[in-house]
C-alpha cells in the first residue's frame, strides 16, 4: 500500500498546498455540501440550510462539536454473555482440550459419563462464536443509526477513519464488547489527542488479542503488535529496523489484559535497557510511543492520510510535510488539524473528485432520502459487505485500501444494486440474523435430525450423503466420541437466536412523489435536474439528462408531473435507481 | 473466441467447439496466494534435520505424523490432497524461495512478490505485465482475479481485469426490462485519463462486457470433485475455464492474512492446510474430468515463510525464504531449488534464500505462457524446467 501511494506520489505537482481558511464571502450551497458529504455523511435538506447560514467557520464548528441523540448514546445490549466465556480458548482444539484436562471449559462442566460428555461444552464454544457475532451486527446497526441520525456526525466519520486506521476484526477477536469498546474509544477520542489515542489503542483489549499482544511476555516478545504500531499506525514501512521492532516488543512486554481491562504484568514485563531509534532507556510501552512521536515522519505520516480521508487521494511529498509541521504545530491534536484542513482553500478544491467508501455510499444515500433509520431490508451489513466494507470486520490489520480499491466490475454493479434492493424491498429477504444463510448445512443438520435420523448420520456432509469421494477437510470434521461440533454448530445456533435480540426488520419508506410535489417540480426535465442536483457532485452530460427525462416521460406516458401524482412513486423510483447506478454516483 | 454480442445461452453451444478444437486451447495458469505468510517449513517438513527439531522443540512435527514423501521430506498432515498429487508426480515443490533484503512486512513484502519487483515496487502487477506482453491492444476477460477487491498482481496497464467475487450478484438487476441509458456510455467521455471519473466508467464497460459470461459459466458449472470446507474459489474458475472463457491468468487467494499464525499455531496451520490441498486437489481432479487438466497450472505463493525458531505462543513470526508450489498435468512433478540452510541462518535469525521467486515466474512466463520473461521481469532469470510439455 505504502508502494502505490509512492508511485501516486511522484505524479503530483509539489505547489504547496493553501491551508488559508476561506472567506464568508465564498461560502455557498455547493461549499456546505461538500463540507457535509466529507465531514459526515451529508445533509438533509434542513441541514444543508442550517450549514448555509451558519458560514464557514461555524459550520466546520457545528462538525467538530457534534453529539449522537440521547437514545442512540449508549448500544443496547442483547445480554448473551456468561462469566465462564472469558478467556475465550483460541480454538474448539483448544476448549476440549482445556474441558478434557481441568473438568471444565467456558462455565461448563463436563458430565460424568453418557453420550458425548463434551458436549455441551462444544455448544456453548459453538454459541459465543455466533452470538458475538450477531451482536457484532447490532453495533454495527447502532453505529450506522448515529451516522445517519446526528445532524453533523464528524465523530462517527472520524471513529471510521480510525477504524480503518486501527483495523481489529471481529473474526478474530471474538468477542462484540471488546470491538464495542474499541469502537467507543474512537468515538469518544478519535478527534482530541493523537497521543493519547494511540496509547488508548495500545492499550485497547480488542487490538491487544487482535495483535497477539496479550501473550507478549519477557521471555518471548511478541512482534506483531511492535511491527504494526510503527508500520501501520505512526510512521510506515522504512522509517525504522528490525532491530528497533524487537526492542519495541521488549517495551510492550507484560501489557496484557483481563477480560475488558487492560493491566501490565511486572512479571512479565522486560525493565531492562533498550535501544530504540537511537535513544537508549529502561523503555515502557508509552516511551516507545512518545519517542515515535517525536519522529517528524510520524505526523507526515497521519496527516497524510488523514488527508486522502478527507481531501483527495493524490499528495505531494512536500504537502505531506507540510501537513505534518501543522499536526507538529497542533500538538497532534486531530480535532484542531481538521478545523484548519476543513477550512481550507485546498480543502473546497476537491469537489466530486472522491470515490465514496462502501459505508459512506449507503448511509448518503439514507439520509439524501431522508430515511429516519437504517432500514432492516437490505441489511445494513449485508448490504456493505457486498460492496467491500463491513463494518467491524476489516481485511487486515491494514484497514480497507480507499479509492479505486473499492471499485471493481462486479462492486460497481453491486452498489447499482443496492440502490434497487433500496426503492423496490427483495420479498425473498431472509434475515441472516435468524436464518444461517451464509453455513446452510447448519439448518440441513437439524432438519435430519428432526426427522429422526441418528446423529451420526444427521451430521454427515450433505454432498458426502449423496455419493463421492470425501476432501479430506470434511472427512476429518472432528468425528470425536467425546462430541460433535455439526451438533455443536446447529445447537450453538439455537442458543444464539434464543438470546441475540432481533434486528427490526422494516424496509425503507420512501417517498419521492411527495418530495417531488412539495418542491413544485412540473416537468420530466426539472425532475431530473432536481435529482441531479440533490444526489450528484460532479455534472452529468446534457445528452444524458434529456435521455434520463425521456425515459421517465416514457414511462409516465406523458410530460405533466403533477398530473400523474397518483401514480407517480414507482416511475421516480425506477428513475432514481438508473441514476444512482451511473458510475458518477460514486463520485463524492 | 467467444464473441460479447452472444446471448448467454450461446455459451453451450461455442464450448464444444472449442473443445474440439484443442490446437486452439492456450496455456492457463492460476495463482493461489496464501496470504499472512505460510510458514513452509511447517507445510513440507525436513524430518531428517536436527536443526528443524532443535528450532521447533514444540512446533516441530513428529517423523510419525508427517505424511510422507521421500527420505527428507514430509508433509504437514493436513495435505493429504497434494500428497496424492505429489505421488502422480503433478506436484514440484521449490524450495528456499525469497529475494534479497526481506521486508517483513506483510504489505510491502506481498506487494513485491504482486509486482515482482522486490525492493523498488511497480505501478502494475506481474501478471497484469504478462497480460500486456500476451496481447498488445486492450482485450476483455485477459484477467481474472476473484476477490473482494482488485489484487496488485493483475493491475495491467492495457486491460481492465476481470474482478468479482460471487458470480451469481456479478449482474446488473433491474426493474424489469427497463433498458441501460445510452446516452452515458455515448457521452461520458472526455474525462481527464487520470481522473477518477474516467477509471469508473472504465470499469463500468468492462462489467457490460465481462458479466453474463462470467454468470453463465457458473450456472452451467458443476464440480466433478469434493472442494472440501473452503475451496478458496478455484471451483469459479473451474467454470470459467470449463465454459470456454478464453483467459489465461486468474488470480485467487486464501485471504485476510489467515497465515498469519503468530499463536497457537498447530492446529490452525493445519486445517488451513487440508483447505488449501483439498481445493487444489480437488481442482485438478475437477478440470481432469472435464478433460482440461493438461492445460492448467497452479502456483501457490506467500508473501514470506516464517521465522524457523518457534515464540514462546505455539506461533511463528514473520521471516524469510520458502516453499513455493505447483500443481497440475502438465508439471513434472518433484524437487526444484535449494533446501533452506537451518545450520547457517542469516539475519533476524531468518535462513538465507537460495532461489529468487522471479526465476519461478520466469520458468511459467517462458516455459508455460510462452511470452518473455525478460520484457515482463526486467531482467534475466533462469528458469526450471518444470514441464512435461
Amino acid at each position: 500500500m505504502a508502494l502505490l501511494w509512492l508511485v501516486q506520489g511522484t505524479g503530483a505537482v509539489a505547489e504547496p498546498l493553501n491551508l488559508s481558511p476561506i472567506q464568508f464571502a465564498q461560502w455557498d450551497v455547493d461549499k456546505a455540501r461538500h463540507l457535509a458529504s466529507r465531514a459526515g455523511f451529508g445533509a438533509s435538506a434542513e441541514e444543508l440550510a442550517a450549514l448555509v447560514r451558519l458560514g464557514p467557520k461555524a459550520a466546520v464548528n457545528a462538525f467538530l462539536t457534534s453529539r449522537p441523540p440521547e437514545e442512540l448514546a449508549q448500544f443496547d445490549h442483547s445480554g448473551i454473555f456468561d462469566a465462564g466465556l472469558d478467556p475465550f480458548p483460541a480454538s474448539r482444539p483448544a476448549t476440549t482440550r482445556l474441558a478434557k484436562q481441568t473438568g471444565s471449559a467456558l462455565g461448563i462442566t463436563v458430565k460424568p459419563g453418557g453420550n458425548r460428555p463434551l458436549q455441551p461444552v462444544v455448544d456453548k464454544f459453538f454459541y459465543w462464536l455466533r452470538a458475538s457475532r450477531l451482536e457484532t451486527d447490532r453495533v454495527a446497526y447502532w453505529w450506522a443509526n448515529r451516522m445517519l441520525r446526528q445532524p453533523y456526525p464528524l465523530t462517527e466519520k472520524m471513529a471510521l477513519f480510525w477504524h480503518g486506521h486501527f483495523a481489529a476484526n471481529e473474526d478474530k477477536v471474538r468477542d462484540y464488547r471488546k470491538m464495542l469498546k474499541q469502537l467507543e474509544l474512537f468515538q469518544r477520542a478519535g478527534l482530541g489527542s493523537f497521543r493519547e489515542l494511540l496509547i488508548g489503542v495500545a492499550q485497547d483489549p480488542a487490538m491487544l488479542v487482535f495483535l497477539d499482544a496479550g501473550v507478549n511476555t519477557k521471555d518471548s516478545p511478541n512482534e506483531n503488535f511492535a511491527r504494526e504500531v510503527m508500520e501501520l499506525f505512526t510512521m510506515g514501512v522504512g522509517n525504522y529496523s528490525e532491530t528497533d521492532v524487537r526492542e519495541a516488543a521488549r517495551a510492550f512486554t507484560g501489557w496484557s489484559v483481563d477480560d475488558l481491562a487492560f493491566f501490565v504484568d511486572p512479571q512479565l514485563h522486560d525493565d531492562a535497557s533498550k535501544q530504540f531509534l537511537g535513544s537508549v532507556g529502561a523503555f515502557d510501552g508509552v516511551d516507545i510511543i512518545d519517542l515515535i512521536l517525536q519522529q517528524p515522519v510520524a505526523s507526515e505520516f497521519i496527516a497524510a492520510k488523514i488527508y486522502r480521508f478527507f481531501v483527495h487521494t493524490e499528495l505531494s511529498d512536500a504537502g505531506a510535510t507540510q501537513l505534518g509541521q501543522l499536526l507538529r504545530q497542533k500538538n497532534y491534536h486531530i480535532g484542531d488539524f481538521l478545523q484548519v484542513l476543513l477550512l481550507s482553500e485546498e480543502f473546497y478544491r476537491h469537489r466530486g473528485g472522491r470515490i465514496k467508501g462502501p459505508v459512506e455510499l449507503v448511509v448518503s444515500t439514507y439520509k439524501q432520502l431522508g430515511l429516519e433509520r437504517i432500514p432492516g431490508v437490505p441489511d445494513f451489513n449485508q448490504a456493505t459487505q457486498g460492496i467491500g466494507q463491513r463494518l467491524l470486520h476489516p481485511p487486515t490489520v491494514a484497514g480497507w485500501s480507499h479509492g479505486r480499491s473499492w471499485i471493481t466490475p462486479s462492486l460497481l454493479y453491486e452498489r447499482g444494486n443496492f440502490v434497487l434492493d433500496v426503492l423496490f424491498p427483495d420479498m425473498n429477504f431472509v434475515p441472516p440474523d435468524r436464518f444461517p444463510v451464509y453455513t446452510p448445512e447448519v439448518a440441513k443438520v437439524q432438519e435430519r435430525l428432526r426427522q429422526g435420523m441418528s446423529i451420526s448420520a444427521a451430521t454427515r456432509p450433505t454432498a458426502v450423503q449423496q455419493g463421492g469421494v470425501m476432501a479430506q477437510s470434511n472427512a476429518l470434521a472432528d468425528r470425536d466420541e467425546d462430541f460433535n461440533t455439526r451438533i455443536g454448530s446447529m445447537r450453538g445456533w439455537q442458543m444464539a437466536i434464543e438470546r441475540v435480540k432481533p434486528i427490526l426488520r422494516a424496509p425503507a419508506r420512501v417517498r419521492l412523489s411527495d418530495e417531488v410535489l412539495a418542491a413544485g417540480l412540473k416537468t420530466p426535465e426539472e425532475v431530473v435536474a432536481y435529482l441531479h442536483n440533490k444526489y450528484f457532485s460532479v455534472e452529468l452530460a446534457p445528452e444524458v439528462l434529456q435521455d434520463l427525462a425521456r425515459s421517465l416521460a416514457a414511462d409516465l406516458a406523458g410530460e405533466d408531473i403533477p398530473a400523474a401524482r397518483s401514480y407517480l412513486e414507482s416511475p421516480l423510483r425506477r428513475l432514481l435507481h438508473k441514476m444512482l447506478s451511473l458510475p458518477d454516483y460514486q463520485l463524492g | 473466441m467467444l464473441s460479447l454480442a452472444l446471448a448467454p445461452n450461446a455459451l453451450a453451444f461455442t464450448s464444444p467447439s472449442v473443445r474440439e478444437n484443442p490446437g486452439a486451447r492456450k496455456p492457463i495458469l492460476v495463482a493461489l496466494e496464501l496470504s499472512g505468510g505460510n510458514d513452509g517449513l511447517n507445510t513440507v517438513v525436513p524430518f531428517r534435520n536436527d536443526d528443524y527439531y532443535r528450532l521447533r522443540p514444540t512446533l516441530g512435527i513428529p517423523a510419525k505424523d508427517l505424511l510422507p514423501l521421500d527420505a527428507e521430506f514430509g508433509f504437514n498432515p493436513g495435505l493429504v490432497g497434494l500428497q496424492s498429487l505429489w505421488r502422480d508426480e503433478q506436484l514440484a515443490i521449490v524450495h528456499g524461495c525469497g529475494y534479497p533484503q526481506p521486508s517483513y512486512s506483510h504489505f510491502t513484502s506481498m506487494a513485491y512478490w504482486h509486482t515482482g519487483a522486490p525492493n523498488r515496487g511497480s505501478e502494475f502487477g506481474w501478471l497484469g505485465r504478462v497480460a500486456d506482453s500476451l496481447a498488445h491492444q486492450r482485450r476483455d476477460n485477459m484477467l481474472v482475479n476473484i476477490g473482494a477487491h482488485q489484487s496488485l498482481a493483475v493491475n495491467s496497464k492495457i486491460h481492465t481485469p476481470v474482478v468479482f467475487d460471487d458470480p451469481n450478484k456479478f449482474q446488473r438487476d433491474r426493474w424489469m426490462s427497463v433498458p441501460e441509458s445510452s446516452a452515458n456510455n455515448a457521452s461520458g467521455r472526455g474525462f481527464d485519463a487520470r481522473s477518477n471519473r474516467a477509471y469508473l466508467h472504465a470499469i463500468h464497460d468492462s462489467a457490460q462486457a465481462s458479466s453474463s459470461l462470467i454468470r453463465s459459466a457458473w450456472q452451467a458449472y458443476a464440480a466433478d470433485a469434493d472442494y472440501g470446507v473452503a475451496p478458496f474459489d478455484l471451483p469459479k474458475v473451474a467454470a470459467c475455464i470449463d465454459a470456454g472463457l478464453p483467459t489465461q491468468l486468474y488470480h485467487v487467494s486464501v485471504r485476510n492474512n489467515a497465515f498469519d499464525t503468530h499463536v497457537q499455531q498447530p492446529a490452525l496451520h493445519r486445517r488451513l492446510l487440508s483447505y488449501v490441498s483439498d481445493a487444489v486437489t480437488a481442482f485438478v481432479r475437477d478440470l481432469d474430468a472435464k478433460g482440461r487438466a493438461d492445460e492448467v497450472v497452479v502456483l501457490l505463493y506467500s508473501e514470506f515463510g516464517r521465522r524457523p525458531a518457534e515464540n514462546a505462543n505455539q506461533g511463528t513470526d514473520h521471516g524469510t525464504a520458502n516453499v513455493m508450489m505447483l500443481a497440475g498435468k502438465p508439471i513434472r512433478g518433484g524437487h526444484y531449488g535449494k533446501p533452506m540452510d537451518l545450520s547457517a541462518l542469516g539475519p533476524e535469525d531468518n535462513p538465507v534464500h537460495g532461489v529468487d521467486f522471479r526465476r519461478v515466474y520466469a520458468s511459467l512466463i517462458d516455459g508455460w505462457l510462452r511470452s518473455s520473461s525478460q520484457a515482463v521481469l526486467g531482467d534475466g532469470f533462469s528458469g526450471f524446467d518444470f514441464f512435461r510439455i
